[in-house]
């Protein structure tokens, strides 16, 4: 038997075990865990054949599908990393992450054929399979003739530290930074996360987030290397909760992973009261606070399912959980995230990165096998991500600095107290505000601006805008949001954009955030208006 | 469809309703207004619509087309195609 050292090794290994049995499901289709081999292995021999080399970033552009799977596993084949591309972002956003890794190839799918030459127009993007529409920028190879090359596993060699994988998240100078992921990190938390939550070949995964979120790494990596069955779930059913909890029962879901905000929207509009979800045994949720009295009542709804917090930025995969207990009637408390994994040392630090006093707030720094490598090109931000510190005598480790500040409950357990910088969460998505910030400050019409969040009806955030625009500029909110949305992605797009004479100001005629943020409050109450949801 | 902008008649036939549709998907949703999109074409599940376009869909329906759609309603089956869509909004408007 093989050992057991790369991501594409999970894969091989259930190709071999459990080669019938459906592996990937997307809308009614299946592959099983030998059809996926395969087609990955033809992948990779393609991507070969068009000049992939180990180490390379390959581009991930589809929508969510069979091909997602295929995708993931057959660039590791080739012997290079996937760098997920999310299909709704602007081109403009998505050419940075293309330039920025050097990026020559990607996967997609002739339904976003439309935009690759815009996305090849001064980027190192040469060649796209998966399409047919030929682009004149692209050399273009269609699905049926990388499936045409055969299941033949190509010979690449490839070690545990490789690069698997970048994704992309909102940077606070205004651009996106490449989290890069090995195979070491990456299978660290396949396995540990598997064992964790127990999954195993009778289990069904949901997939619920996107490729360029790092939740779908549990559902790629974690249900494969059990031999379980991963079901896609079509990005269209996120916006639909009556289908998505459809869907749960229909597949016979037993462990469901998702963003707080999505198990809301099934809770408020997924008519759960009439659908049997009895399969489900494990319900696991991260990304931002789930409110007590919701979570109280989804544990009524699906009393067949434990329910776990789960904590971790990207940059280290998970590293906390925390298993909800059943909550009393009258209960209204902040859950906690629990606790550091087992493989793993989290200390809370103090601004002098003393450790905290026990009850005190600190930065919770990790020293973690599921840690990334750092950011792509970015020395400056993995001066400040990593953080040397000896561990016992004189033997030191690297720590990641979360940036989230924590406190420790008597019984051990962390909670969250907020961030250390301007990092926010918007219905389960990471933005940084400096980021929209800076989309908005460059426009030719602002003069200055000012970008700060409210809380909405359903327990997450949502990002608002104030501006002052350029003396006899005029334009309106409409117009300045359809701009600002061509640079980020559309849900760090300001919900509105308030056009403002001046801003409140501190003694130091610095922007009083924190004002602003309470007169709009205010403004939106005395106005009635309500915000759509959704 | 200037028609249906402002106040939309309570009722409209078939034909009006799917050109509403097609044109606000065209222009609106997917920024090309000269493409040919037909009744059957499927626009979620193909990805053509995008979930976020699948929530301004939704609000289209609603406030444009002045009609409700209860959270029951808004399923998959219901939002696939402008078929789809003309055949539940005309099932809704029988109900009501």
């Amino acid at each position: 038997m093989s050992t057991l050292h790369l991501l594409s090794h999970i894969l091989d290994r259930s190709a071999d075990r459990f080669p019938d049995k459906d592996a990937v499901r997307f809308n009614g289709q299946a592959l099983t865990y030998a059809e996926w081999a395969t087609r990955a292995n033809a992948l990779a021999s393609a991507l070969i054949a068009q000049g992939v080399r180990r180490g390379e970033r390959v581009g991930i552009y589809l929508n969510k599908s069979l091909e997602s799977a295929v995708t993931i596993y057959g660039i590791w084949k080739a012997g290079a990393a996937y760098v997920p591309l999310d299909p709704q972002s602007p081109p403009a956003r998505l050419k940075f992450a293309i330039a920025d890794c050097g990026m020559r190839h990607i996967v997609t799918s002739p339904v976003k054929a439309a935009a690759l030459d815009e996305l090849a127009t001064g980027t190192p993007l040469e060649c796209a399979i998966g399409t047919n529409d030929s682009s004149p920028m692209l050399r273009c190879m269609p699905w049926d003739e990388v499936y045409a090359l055969g299941g033949a596993t190509p010979s690449v060699f490839v070690m545990e530290q490789d690069l698997a994988y970048v994704m992309y998240t909102s940077g606070s100078t205004g651009t996106p930074k490449g989290l890069m992921h090995t195979h070491h990190s990456g299978l660290s938390y396949a396995q540990l996360s598997a064992d964790l939550y127990g999954v195993t070949d009778s289990d069904r995964l949901s997939n619920h987030s996107p490729l360029h979120f790092d939740m779908s790494t549990f559902d790629f990596f974690s249900g494969p290397l059990r031999g379980a069955t991963t079901v896609i779930i079509p990005e269209a059913y996120t916006k639909l909760p009556a289908s998505l909890s459809k869907l749960i029962q229909d597949e016979r879901l037993t462990i469901w992973y998702s963003v707080t905000t999505a198990l809301v929207q099934l809770l408020l509009r997924g008519v759960l009261q009439s659908r049997d979800l009895s399969a489900l045994r494990w319900i696991l949720y991260g990304g931002e606070p789930f409110h007590p009295r919701q979570l109280r009542e989804l544990m009524m709804l699906v009393p067949s399912a434990r329910v776990s917090n789960v904590y971790g930025p990207a940059e280290v995969n998970q590293c906390t959980y925390y298993h909800v207990p059943d909550l009393p009637n009258d209960f209204d408390e902040s859950i906690p995230i629990g606790h550091v994994w087992d493989n793993s040392e989290g200390l809370l630090l103090d601004e002098h990165d003393n450790e905290a006093a026990h009850g005190e707030i600190g930065e919770l720094v990790v020293r973690t096998p599921t840690m990334m490598r750092g950011y792509w090109d970015r020395p400056d931000l993995n001066a400040r991500a990593f953080y040397r510190r000896p561990v016992f005598g004189d033997y030191e480790d690297v720590f990641y600095r979360t940036g989230d500040l924590m406190r420790r409950d008597a019984d051990g357990n962390l909670r969250f107290c907020g961030r250390k910088d301007r990092q926010i969460k918007t219905r389960g998505y990471r933005v940084e505000l400096d980021e929209v910030e800076s989309a908005l400050a460059v426009h030719r019409d602002v003069d200055e601006c000012a970008v700060f969040t409210i809380p909405d009806d359903e327990g997450s955030t949502l990002i608002h805008a104030a501006v002052i625009l350029k003396p006899g500029a005029s334009t309106n909110e409409a117009t300045l949001k359809s701009e600002v949305a061509v640079r980020i992605p559309p849900y760090a797009v300001p919900v509105a954009i308030a056009l403002m004479d001046d801003f409140p100001r501190t003694g130091t005629g610095k922007i009083d955030r924190r004002a602003l943020r309470e007169q709009t409050i205010n403004t939106r109450t005395v106005a009635g208006a309500t915000v759509q949801m959704l | 469809m200037t028609l249906l902008a402002g106040v939309a008649p309570p009722r409209t036939d078939d034909a009006t309703v799917k050109d509403a549709l097609r044109q606000f998907i065209t222009t609106q949703l997917l920024m090309q207004p000269n493409m040919a999109l037909g009744d059957d074409e499927e626009l979620l599940l193909s990805g053509l619509v995008d979930s976020l376009g699948a929530v301004r869909l939704i609000n289209f329906v609603e406030s444009d087309l002045r009609v409700q759609v209860p959270p029951e309603d808004v399923v998959i089956e219901h939002f696939q195609s402008i078929n789809a869509i003309a055949a539940y909004l005309s099932q809704r408007q029988q109900a009501t």
